[in-house]
C-alpha cells in the first residue's frame, strides 16, 4: 500500500514538474512575442506619422550657393512627430552615392518639429553640368530632389 | 492519478490565461497606436488635397543696397493655413526675419483662411529672381520676379 502512496506521489510531482516547465515555456514565448508586437505598432505608427517635403526652389541656384560645393536644400517636417536633425541619422545619395558629409541646421528654430524646415547642405565637390538628384530617407520616409546644373 | 492530472491542467490553464492576457494587451495598444497614426494620416492628406496658395503680386523697391520685397499670396483652397507655418524662400535662401507678416491687414493673427490675403514684408542684399512660398503640408507656390 505504501508502495501505491510512492508511486503516486513520484508521478504526481513529474506531472507537476512537466506541466510547470510547459508553462513557463508558453508564457515566456506568448511575453517574447507580445514585446515584439509592440515594438512593431510603434515602429509602424511613427513610420505613418513620419512625413517631410523637399521645399527648395529647383530653379533658383542650388549648388555652390556659398562656394563651398555644397547642395543646399531646404526640408519641412510635415508628418506629425518630431524628426531627428542628426546627420547621422539621415541618409543622404547624391545621385546614388551614398554621401556622410551633410550637415543639417534647423532655419527656424531649435528642434525639427512638425512643420519647421531644416537646411541640409551636402557636400558635393565637383558635380558636374547636367541633370542631378538627391535622395534624403529619414524615419522610415524618403525624398528625391531633382535639379539641373 | 487523478490529482496530478488536475494540477497540471490546473498550471497549464494557469500559464494560458496569462499568456492571452499578456497577448490580448500587447494587440489591443498596437492596433491602437497604429489606428491613430493612421487616422492622423487621413486627416493630414484631407488637409493637404485642401490646401492651395497663389501668388498675387510680388514687388521689390531697392534702397541703399537692400531690396525690400513685398509679397501678397492668396489663399485659393478651402483649408485655414498658418502664418506661422509658412515659409518664403528667397532666391533659395530662407527668410527668417519680417520687417511684418499681416493677413487682411491684421499682424496678430496666424490663422490665414480660404479667400484672404497674406502680405509679407522682407528685406535682402541682393536683388531677387525668385520667391517660393510654402504652407502647410509642402504646398508651394513659385513666382519669378521680374
Amino acid at each position: 500500500m505504501a508502495s501505491v502512496s510512492a508511486s503516486h506521489l513520484i508521478i504526481f510531482i513529474a506531472s507537476i514538474l512537466v506541466a510547470a516547465t510547459v508553462a513557463g515555456t508558453i508564457t515566456a514565448t506568448v511575453a517574447d512575442m507580445s514585446q515584439s508586437l509592440e515594438t512593431q505598432g510603434v515602429d509602424v505608427s511613427d513610420q505613418i506619422a513620419t512625413d517631410f517635403a523637399v521645399i527648395t526652389d529647383a530653379g533658383a541656384q542650388v549648388y555652390d550657393r556659398d562656394g563651398a560645393e555644397n547642395v543646399t536644400l531646404h526640408v519641412k517636417n510635415t508628418g506629425s512627430r518630431y524628426l531627428p536633425d542628426d546627420a547621422s541619422q539621415i541618409d543622404v545619395f547624391v545621385d546614388g552615392e551614398y554621401t556622410t558629409d551633410v550637415t543639417v541646421t534647423i532655419v527656424d528654430g531649435t528642434a525639427w518639429t512638425p512643420g519647421s524646415v531644416a537646411r541640409f547642405d551636402v557636400a558635393a565637390p565637383g558635380l558636374t553640368t547636367g541633370d542631378h538628384r538627391v535622395k534624403i530617407v529619414a524615419g522610415g520616409h524618403e525624398e528625391v530632389f531633382e535639379f539641373r546644373l | 492519478m487523478g490529482f496530478s492530472v488536475s494540477g497540471s491542467a490546473a498550471i497549464i490553464f494557469a500559464a494560458m490565461f496569462i499568456a492571452f492576457g499578456m497577448f490580448y494587451t500587447a494587440t489591443t495598444t498596437s492596433a491602437d497606436r497604429v489606428t491613430d497614426a493612421t487616422d492622423d494620416w487621413r486627416d493630414r492628406s484631407l488637409d493637404l488635397q485642401n490646401a492651395a496658395i497663389t501668388v498675387e503680386n510680388v514687388t521689390v523697391e531697392s534702397s541703399g543696397g537692400t531690396y525690400a520685397v513685398n509679397a501678397t499670396v492668396l489663399n485659393t483652397g478651402g483649408a485655414t493655413l498658418a502664418v506661422s507655418r509658412t515659409d518664403f524662400l528667397i532666391d533659395n535662401t530662407y527668410q527668417t526675419a519680417f520687417v511684418d507678416r499681416a493677413v487682411e491687414g491684421d499682424g496678430e493673427t496666424d490663422l490665414w483662411v480660404p479667400g484672404e490675403r497674406l502680405t509679407a514684408n522682407m528685406t535682402v542684399g541682393s536683388a531677387p529672381s525668385r520667391l517660393r512660398v510654402v504652407t502647410d503640408h509642402g504646398v508651394a507656390a513659385t513666382e519669378v520676379i521680374a
